[in-house]
């Protein structure tokens, strides 16, 4: 596991926030239009930089960081553009579960995808074959490899390489938000794979299966503060530049109250981040299991991402019917926050799944 | 799958409407329902998610077709007065059509809503406007080649400021309308206004002073095929795709006396009225949004597989009871904002036997040159804003105006937590019912934007109904003078032509500073 030093994990952010601000903000516009090479382009920056496989082990081309490393890093690259910091974290999550010998296999710069879904319903698992069909899977079209993970009471997850053998991807056309990680509807009918390794570990800086829902709700937490910010920086900026009635916007309360809850709801976050699971590798900080680890992740990514929806939609306010206008980019992370509150599950299955896992740790003995 | 408001009648659901009650006949609104319902069935949903889609592609393209399929069911003329030719309505009709319309898309409602506004200001104009543009756009709708109308005063330095009189005073007003023998020369730039690309007439707001923007506001109907007018961009939306917004150039586009809607520095007043008259449309766009999410989201949780077991969740169940409820209370608002306008603010001066009576001479006789003239002189003009003295008071347009932007911001926010919170229960995974819902969503956030911000609204209800203020709503009495030669008009000179007007209201009271407008 990573040993990074403060003075490093500071140098990696301001990295990740250049990274931002240089190269993915500007082009933030091409990103959701869903320009392939414009996504391309900025894929090809994030695999420079190693963020692709920032989990895994040097052995590994990876940069093993910590999954609390990850996360800030994570968030960094959001307020650039939100989908690109979908990719980061459905790459790292879907290699973090890969077998060495299967990792081996991976070229270098290849863009995975790890895609939650329901088993039984969505996806059925027998024999080494997948079957079933699944919309609006993020980032898996025009992605290297899939791991299906399949969220439950035992988590399970299972890799297919791109273009294998009954295996259809359409490009979901309807998607709203988060358009740099270019959702598929899947077709899967009797496709090969392979087990991704179950347990606490699969490899030197990989991440157990069981805390890998986890990690996206983390992820996914990350991502909803980085677009809030970027939605409170430019609603700022607006309003101090912005006349009306003779002043600038700011001065009046109507706009200055919405810009205030917005710095309220992002001064949370250090207390929400706080709570975020930072080792979903197996082990939990002292006092911790796997089942209040999941909880806590599902709590910070519920708080996180109905704060980034709020501001959000109040930036869009701020600006007014120019907000409203593509070419503001700030109606745009209003679309990303929505989806954030979408994934993995929309924010009602996440309370739902709160308070089963509060009931049954309270009546089980899975907590103790 | 439908709400409440399918099973039971406007009769039922609003006790104030009756048959044959003044301007608003609860029976021929019930007809009007009917025909905007079946239309919206048949036309406006099936296309909604391919319009957007394409109008996402090129802001610019625009369907034709289903203006003409609209132009069929009378959806240009609802609120074109009978002498017109049209039905009549006012905004109790606008609404209903309205919540109908955008139930099935709202950007496609828009196309008929934007035409609506652009009429509005025609309506203060009296009599004189009936024969002209009016008139015309009846004939269109019966042509295969339908007119349709806009409404421009957003600039691009000035959008909530130009909906407020007292902001417009302190407005960066960069448009300006310069007298010119015969009529004025339009210069300038308005933006983000609806249906701007497409229509045949557009009736717009300028300053004849920049200087003194709220004295000397003036409402103009301007030909669209008028040299020096142009369309200077259409601009790419998050949602309501399907009507586009241009921003709209002229330059020293000439526009004759004839054209000029109501009097020279009226605009302010008319501003005011109009938007009294538009925002519980807005209000039912906002509900008519919702009611489209429930009705979708309900439809999907009872009819697919995917959906199988939620409604048995008491999550769900409670949910959908909300979203009923603030469908509910939402149309209570608007309609409650409409009706108070039709009946005590706007409603008396349609309805005025010397309006009427002029209804029933012949439009061959009212188009005579001669007769044309004395409707359109000055006299003429002075008499129509003494009509409005007579048969409302600023106390009840500016309560009016507060009921309406009560029910337009209340509105906006429930179409914002109803299509989130159905958006929410789908999930990303469901099928086509997803996209339909992610639209509507995008189409629901400009409700809380335009005609006024919601925040502006809400400062409205403050000074109208909490503050019971009454706004200088109503044009003066009598014309002030605005000749360039004189001495500029104060706010003293006109609130002492308020102050002297024979009228009903009489106290103005201008708005104090508490609370900024944005």
């Amino acid at each position: 596991m990573s040993t990074t030093t403060a003075a490093e994990r500071f140098e990696l952010r301001a990295m990740a926030r250049e990274l931002a601000h240089r190269e993915l903000a500007p082009r933030a516009p091409g990103l959701d239009r869903g320009d392939p090479g414009v996504l391309d382009g900025c894929w090809s920056r994030i695999v420079e930089v190693g963020l692709d496989r920032a989990l895994l082990s040097e052995q590994h081309g990876g940069v093993q960081l910590s999954v609390l490393d990850l996360l800030a890093t994570i968030e960094e690259l959001a307020v650039g553009d939100g989908g690109i910091a979908m990719c980061v974290l459905l790459c790292n999550a879907a290699l973090a579960t890969l077998p060495d010998e299967q990792l081996a296999d991976v070229p270098e710069g290849a863009r995975w995808a790890l895609v939650p879904a329901a088993p039984g319903t969505e996806l059925t698992i027998s024999d080494g074959q997948i079957d079933g069909h699944l919309a609006c899977a993020l980032a898996a079209h025009g992605a290297d490899g899939l791991v299906f993970l399949l969220d439950g009471p035992a988590p399970a997850a299972w890799a297919v390489g791109a273009g294998a053998p009954g295996c259809r991807l359409e490009r979901d056309v309807a998607q709203l938000g988060l358009r740099a990680a270019p959702a598929a509807s899947l077709e899967l009918a009797g496709v090969h794979c392979a087990p991704a390794p179950g347990g606490s570990r699969a490899h030197s800086g990989g991440v157990g299966v069981a805390s890998v829902p986890a990690l996206l709700r983390a992820g996914t937490a990350a991502i909803a503060h980085g677009v809030a910010r970027r939605a409170h920086e430019m609603a700022l900026e607006y309003a101090h530049a912005r006349q009306q009635g003779g002043v600038a916007i700011i001065e009046h309360d109507a706009v200055s109250d919405m810009l205030s809850a917005m710095a309220v709801r992002l001064a949370c976050w250090p207390q929400v981040a706080a709570d975020a699971p930072t080792s979903p590798d197996g082990t939990h900080p002292e006092g911790h299991t796997q089942r209040a680890h999941g909880r806590q992740a599902l709590a910070v990514k519920i708080a996180a991402t109905d704060a980034a929806v709020a501001s959000t939609t109040d930036a869009v306010q701020v600006f007014g019917g120019t907000g409203y206008m593509v070419e503001t980019g700030i109606e745009k992370l209003m679309r990303d926050a929505k989806y954030c509150q979408l994934f993995p599950e929309p924010n009602w299955v996440a309370h739902d799944e709160l308070m089963r896992s509060e009931r049954a740790g309270r009546a089980g003995a899975e907590d103790r | 799958m439908t709400s409440i408001a399918a099973e039971r009648s406007l009769h039922e659901q609003f006790p104030r409407l009756v048959p044959g009650g003044g301007s608003v006949d609860v029976r021929e609104l019930e007809r009007l329902r009917a025909r905007a319902r079946r239309f919206a069935e048949v036309h406006v949903r099936p296309r909604a998610l391919e319009i957007d889609r394409r109008t996402g592609e090129d802001p610019s393209w625009f369907d034709w077709e289903l203006v003409r399929a609209g132009a069929e069911q009378g959806m240009l003329s609802f609120l074109i007065p009978k002498p017109a030719g049209g039905a009549g309505g006012l905004a109790t009709q606008a609404a209903v059509v309205m919540e109908e319309l955008c139930a099935a898309c709202p950007g496609i409602a828009l196309i008929f809503g934007a035409h609506a506004l652009g009429i509005s200001p025609l309506l203060l104009g009296g009599p004189s406007q009936w024969d002209g543009v009016l008139a015309e756009l009846v004939a269109s709708e019966r042509s295969d080649k339908p007119l349709l109308m806009a409404c421009a005063i957003t600039e691009p330095d000035a959008g909530t400021d130009v909906e407020d009189p007292e902001l417009l005073a302190r407005a960066r007003i960069t448009s300006h309308a310069r007298r010119v023998p015969g009529g004025f020369r339009l210069s300038g730039t308005k933006r983000f206004i609806s249906n701007g690309s497409v229509a045949r007439w557009i009736t717009l707001l300028m300053a004849t002073d920049p200087r003194r923007p709220a004295e000397t506001w003036t409402c103009f109907l301007l030909d669209a095929r008028s040299e020096g007018f142009a369309v200077s961009r259409v601009e790419h939306k998050m949602g309501q795709r399907a009507c586009p917004a241009a921003e709209l150039t002229f330059d020293e586009v000439f526009v004759p006396d004839e054209r000029v809607v109501g009097r020279e520095g009226d605009g302010a007043a008319a501003t005011m009225i109009v938007l009294a008259c538009s925002r519980p449309p807005v209000g039912a766009i906002a509900t008519g949004i919702a009611r489209g999410a429930y009705e979708r989201v309900l439809g999907w949780l009872e009819e697919d597989r995917a959906a199988r077991g939620l409604l048995g969740r008491q999550h769900v169940q409670l949910a959908l009871a909300s979203m009923e409820e603030e469908i509910h209370l939402a149309r209570q608002l608007y309609m409650d904002a409409a009706t108070e306008l039709d009946h005590t603010a706007l409603g008396g001066v349609l309805s005025h036997p010397s309006v009427r009576a002029l209804g029933h001479v012949p439009a061959s006789i009212r188009g005579r040159a001669s007769v044309r003239r004395l409707l359109s002189s000055d006299r003429a003009r002075d008499a129509t804003v003494a009509l409005l003295h007579r048969t409302t008071s600023e106390r009840a347009v500016t309560r009016s105006l507060a009921l309406s932007s009560m029910a337009k911001a209340r509105g906006g926010d429930v179409a914002m937590r109803v299509t989130g919170a159905a958006l929410e229960l789908v999930g990303l995974r469901a099928g086509p019912v997803r996209a339909e819902l992610e639209k509507l969503w995008r189409d629901a956030k400009l409700t809380q934007i335009y005609e006024g911000t919601n925040q502006l609204n809400r400062l409205e209800v403050y000074r109208g109904l909490c503050h019971r203020e009454t706004i200088g709503c109503l044009p003066p009495l009598h014309p002030i003078h605005l000749d360039t030669d004189r001495r500029a008009p104060t706010n003293g000179d006109v609130r002492a032509h308020l102050d002297a007007a024979d009228t009903p209201t009489h106290t103005h009271t201008s708005a104090n500073g508490d609370g900024g407008r944005s």
